[in-house]
């Protein structure tokens, strides 16, 4: 994810305000420009897309807007293991995008019997101290937020952080597709490819690239080698896609209710020590306001609370709000493209009903 | 003649038994033909020496076969086959780039493509074009060997690729290479005896029939015919007349090859041979050198 500066909203950001608890709103007004009243719509037109709120505490949460599609669901947590012996893949760019984006549904997916792999298609070198440092911070980043997330294994493709459209896409989607041959993966969660306004080139290849590796990989003629090799065609029948911000403009056609998985999430986010706004950085404000002879209390007494509080408290806010919308305590968006529906079984059922005898 | 820059020659003759055995080689070409003309003596050597081989076309001949696009790739596909099971190659595999096109493809996904099968079949040669070969005017020929020679030594690096590892199939480093002669001027420091193998060389140059003239025999026997003559050379049926065309007027270069060193036929390769190492310097060193503590 590229590390830019947080610009607060204008007229969103100037509706969600009110709704900020005091030291954020005052904050955030200080730091927003003057913002427009929005304007009421003009006669016979329905808003197609929702601004939304927004708390002004994480540069990287919700994106800017959503769509939501007429057939909207909330998939709320589902008791027992329902998906036992199903697999997904969360494919990310970067360590902290799963974490920070989908930590929430990859945790319920787990805890619902799925077996998770985490796939990380850059190598992270634009954050560290220096590149090789950095590399190194996010090689096991990308690790720890495998397993706090539940995931089983996690893996990094290496490709140059912020340059990756110039690497060859189809060699990245090779790479993929034996993966999920490999894994016999059934469900893909990554960036959504057609997240619009996206900045980072990182996050479009890598959502490309996962999106076409989906049904390729059942392909019989797509890389047979594969299949000489003894790996089996993959069906990726399922998809979530999400967006970033603090761009974006997403389709959406699923909610889905991460309350209580919110502090696996957490976890997973505060895992991802090299980059991004969670990891240490409880910790360190705790020590800064310690040299000041101060504390803030919501951060505890140690430094794995200050960790935790941190992100659950700042970070994690912009979840809270959209889950507020829809009722629930904490909530992730997401554009899902299910399974296709059998076209032959839909004829065979006409058929069985309409045929007559000769 | 030889370059002055490739060392001696070296003569490789035929060698009793079968030394090879254990070891697999590869055979990438880019067209049906290529290794049928190039290599299809080296090839059929190789194996009765023990290789196993495997017999890899990196594109789909389309463009060759005078029918349409689509009926070309079927032609050359199946000929494929069939070049394959003339020479004793175990399988065959096809990549079908788009033929002549090959220089607009990614050569990471080509290069990634080989370095699973390197892997997979446990390649310890491969025989292809030489990526460095002068007065080479087909871009598939540049591309495929140039894909072919970095992922040779890749297969053997842990890091690239290191999924593969994750369906049990581990790095495998290719050591011995053999580069076609392809062009006039190219560089060689290997000539192989192939007189014994003639035949089968034969036999797989007379599959092409989509390209590489394999049945140009019948398709002149049918043409004297129609005139109501025929060319004795060419004897009683297609077969016979395909091969024996390809006998006595397609083979020039191999004789020629040949008759310097005594050999009917001969093929020309540059052969690079990677299994030694510089540790095998150190350790010689270690164990005349080493002292007690």
């Amino acid at each position: 994810m590229k590390r830019r500066k947080f610009l607060t909203q204008s007229a969103a950001a100037g509706a969600v305000a009110s709704a900020l608890p005091a030291p954020a709103a005052a904050q955030q007004q200080s730091r927003a420009p003057a913002a427009a009243s929005p304007l009421p719509l003009p006669a016979k037109t329905t808003a197609s897309a929702y601004a939304n709120k927004r708390s002004g505490w994480n540069p990287f949460t919700v994106p800017d807007y959503y769509s939501y599609a007429d057939d909207l669901q909330i998939e709320r947590s589902a008791k027992g293991k329902p998906h036992q012996g199903k697999v997904l893949a969360a494919v990310q760019a970067h360590s902290d995008d799963i974490p920070l984006y989908a930590g929430g549904l990859v945790a319920k997916l787990v805890d619902e019997g799925y077996t998770a792999y985490l796939i990380r298609i850059s190598n992270d070198e634009a954050a560290g101290k220096t590149l090789g440092y950095g590399v190194v911070q996010n090689e096991i980043d990308n690790r720890e937020v495998a397993k706090a997330l539940g995931c089983k294994k996690a893996f990094s493709f290496y490709y140059r952080n912020h340059r990756m459209d110039d690497c060859a896409e189809i060699e990245i989607r090779q790479r993929l597709i034996f993966l999920f041959r490999v894994l016999q993966v059934d469900t893909l969660i990554t960036m959504d490819p057609y997240n619009h306004y996206e900045e980072n080139p990182d996050h479009l290849v890598a959502g490309r690239a996962a999106e076409a590796a989906c049904w390729l990989s059942g392909a019989g003629k797509d890389y047979p080698e594969h299949y000489r090799a003894g790996l089996k065609p993959a069906r990726v029948r399922e998809k979530y896609y999400h967006a970033r911000s603090p761009n974006g403009h997403n389709l959406v056609n699923r909610i889905v209710d991460i309350g209580p998985y919110i502090d696996q999430k957490v976890r997973g986010n505060v895992a991802n020590k090299g980059k991004g706004p969670a990891g240490e950085a409880g910790s360190r404000l705790r020590a800064e306001l310690a040299r000041q002879g101060k504390r803030l209390p919501l951060l505890g007494d140690n430094d794995d609370t200050a960790n935790h509080q941190y992100v659950k408290h700042f970070l994690m806010e912009d979840w809270r709000l959209l889950g507020q919308r829809f009722g629930l305590q904490y909530a992730e968006a997401f554009r899902y493209i299910g399974p296709d529906a059998s076209h032959t079984a839909a004829i065979r059922k006409f058929v069985d009903a309409n045929a007559v005898k000769l | 003649m030889a370059r002055a820059d490739v060392k001696e020659i070296v003569i490789d003759r035929d060698r009793p038994g079968q030394p090879h055995k254990g070891k697999v080689f590869a055979a990438v070409h880019a067209h049906l033909d290529d290794v049928p003309f190039y290599a299809g003596g080296l090839c059929a050597k190789l194996i009765r020496e023990g290789y196993t081989g495997y017999l890899i076309r990196t594109t789909n001949d389309e463009k060759c076969g005078g029918r349409t696009t689509a009926e070309n790739i079927l032609s050359n596909e199946q000929e494929h086959f069939k070049v394959g099971e003339s020479l004793g190659f175990k399988e065959v595999f096809h990549f079908y780039y788009q033929n002549h096109e090959m220089d607009n493809i990614s050569s990471l996904d080509i290069r990634a493509r080989l370095i699973f099968l390197f892997r997979f079949l446990k390649v310890d040669t491969v025989v292809t074009f030489n990526p460095w070969g002068h007065g080479e005017e087909n871009p598939d020929h540049s591309a495929t060997g140039r894909a072919v020679e970095e992922a040779a030594w890749m297969s053997g690096m842990p890091n690239d690729y290191h999924e593969h590892m994750e369906a049990g199939i581990q790095p495998h480093p290719v050591k011995e290479r053999y580069y076609f002669y392809a062009r006039p001027g190219q560089a060689f420091n290997r000539i192989v005896d192939i007189g014994s193998h003639i035949e089968k060389k034969i036999d797989s140059i007379a599959e092409c029939r989509s390209q590489g003239g394999g049945n140009h025999g019948s398709l002149l026997r049918a043409k004297l015919a129609a005139q109501g003559k025929r060319l004795p050379i060419l004897g009683n049926d297609d077969r016979t007349a395909d091969r024996e065309y390809i006998r006595h007027f397609m083979l020039d270069d191999e004789r020629e090859c040949g008759s310097p060193y005594g050999f009917a036929y001969a093929e020309r390769y540059y052969y690079i041979d990677q299994r030694g190492s510089e540790l095998t310097k150190v350790d010689d060193y270690v164990s005349k050198n080493a002292v007690a503590l």
